[in-house]
């Protein structure tokens, strides 16, 4: 085989590869846009009725916590896309401030961390910046 | 006549009273909890609605509210049998007072307890016993022993401290409407922190779970674990609550308070 043809072959593989990844890539962007997207939908839509079912599925087993809450979205850190919701719980006056937790997600061997920040930002960027005397009473995934 | 509808009166008197006590400690229930007093945290022991007893502190490293769960256990113990107003005593024990109903120990009360309360142990054990009998529908006991009474209540004290010197009826706490009510709002502000595993058998596959809780150190204490409840929310969403619990067991028994801070888990076997 001739040095151009095989220099042609090396470049349309080349070609191919840089084609069929860059399609995979926009795939998943897409994909990862439209789950952003209806994550977010749902949960401005839902908030109120999650946050209801939540506490009455709780107090119908004496297990309702005697605080406020709310229901906010999660934001994963760095990626600061919307994964999800969580119920926070604490008292009125820090709950209300609270506009979405932060998720920070770690994996170890066959283990993963997950920290949730309550943040009275609604932007995964930097630090984030805890809201006092908050936690998380419960974690919504959706299914998208 | 007169004479012979004295007889049947008076035996329908000492019947109607022997019911009314009888009744009274029948319906009493046994509770306690947290409160907060002069700024700090305490644990209640309640007999119905009435506050019989207020913990101040750590002994034999047992919170406040771990020696309040004990000293209910055995308040209820003690409960199904007949108890007289003779039955609930204080009596001596090595460094200390102890407060017995039906010769069984409900609580020991020492120096450090005793002076969180500004008074003896003698005092405090005392009038521990009073508000028992007080919420039992007894009268109170009259101050025994020469043991000096406490010192009368600080300025701006809660009555129980300073109750000894007045009927207990009158001085209890639990006169207040904020005693008789459970507090609505709980202290979530709390810098305690430490991990206690997650119940939870309802995943795929087989994980250990660890949450990391957070609160008043109080509460925080009580935790021994965090139950995991999934629910599903319509068909878009799948919930998982989690809640503090203070026993292992069926019963999901809230610890107020406290919440989740972080959660981690290990996939010990997929399937």
């Amino acid at each position: 085989m001739s040095k151009k043809r095989i220099t042609a072959v090396v470049v349309a593989i080349c070609l191919l590869a840089f084609g069929f990844f860059a399609v995979e890539a926009q795939a998943i962007d897409l994909g990862d846009i439209l789950k952003v997207g209806g994550i977010a939908f749902l949960v401005s839509q839902y908030d109120d009725q999650l946050d209801s079912f939540i506490t009455s599925a709780l107090g119908e087993r004496d297990a309702a916590a005697k605080g406020a809450t709310k229901v906010v979205p999660i934001l994963s850190l760095g990626g600061g896309g919307y994964v999800g919701a969580a119920q926070v719980v604490g008292n009125p006056e820090n709950v209300a401030r609270v506009k979405a937790v932060i998720q920070v997600e770690g994996r170890f061997g066959s283990g993963r961390a997950q920290l949730l920040v309550p943040t009275t930002t609604d932007k995964a960027t930097g630090s984030p910046d805890r809201a006092k005397g908050v936690g998380i009473s419960a974690v919504i995934e959706f299914r998208i | 006549m007169q004479r012979r509808l004295r007889v049947p009166i008076i035996v329908a008197l000492a019947l109607f009273s022997v019911l009314a006590i009888a009744a009274a400690f029948s319906s009493a229930e046994v509770s306690f909890r947290s409160a907060e007093r002069d700024g700090s945290r305490v644990a209640e022991v309640l007999i119905g609605d009435r506050i019989v007893i207020v913990l101040r502190t750590t002994a034999a490293g047992y919170t406040p509210l771990e020696r309040a769960e004990i000293i209910a256990n055995r308040l209820r113990a003690s409960m199904p049998e007949d108890v007289n107003a003779e039955d609930v005593q204080v009596a001596s024990i090595e460094s200390g007072q102890g407060l017995y109903v039906s010769d069984q120990l409900i609580v020991a009360i020492y120096e450090p307890e005793a002076d969180a309360h500004k008074a003896t142990p003698r005092a405090l054990a005392e009038l521990w016993r009073d508000n028992v009998l007080a919420a039992l529908g007894y009268e109170a006991a009259s101050p025994t022993g020469a043991e000096p009474a406490a010192p009368a209540a600080a300025e701006g004290e809660e009555a129980e401290e300073g109750a000894e010197a007045e009927p207990a009826t009158e001085a209890m706490p639990s006169e207040s409407p904020e005693a008789t009510t459970e507090s609505k709002e709980f202290d979530w502000t709390g810098t305690a922190q430490k991990w206690v595993p997650i119940f939870s058998v309802e995943r795929a596959g087989l994980r250990l779970g660890m949450a990391q809780v957070a609160g008043p150190p109080v509460q925080v204490d009580q935790v021994k674990g965090v139950y995991q409840l999934r629910l599903d929310f319509k068909s878009i969403g799948r919930v998982y609550a989690y809640v503090p619990v203070s026993t292992i067991s069926t019963k999901i028994d809230r610890v107020q308070g406290v919440s989740v801070w972080a959660l981690a888990d290990i996939e010990v076997l997929g399937f």
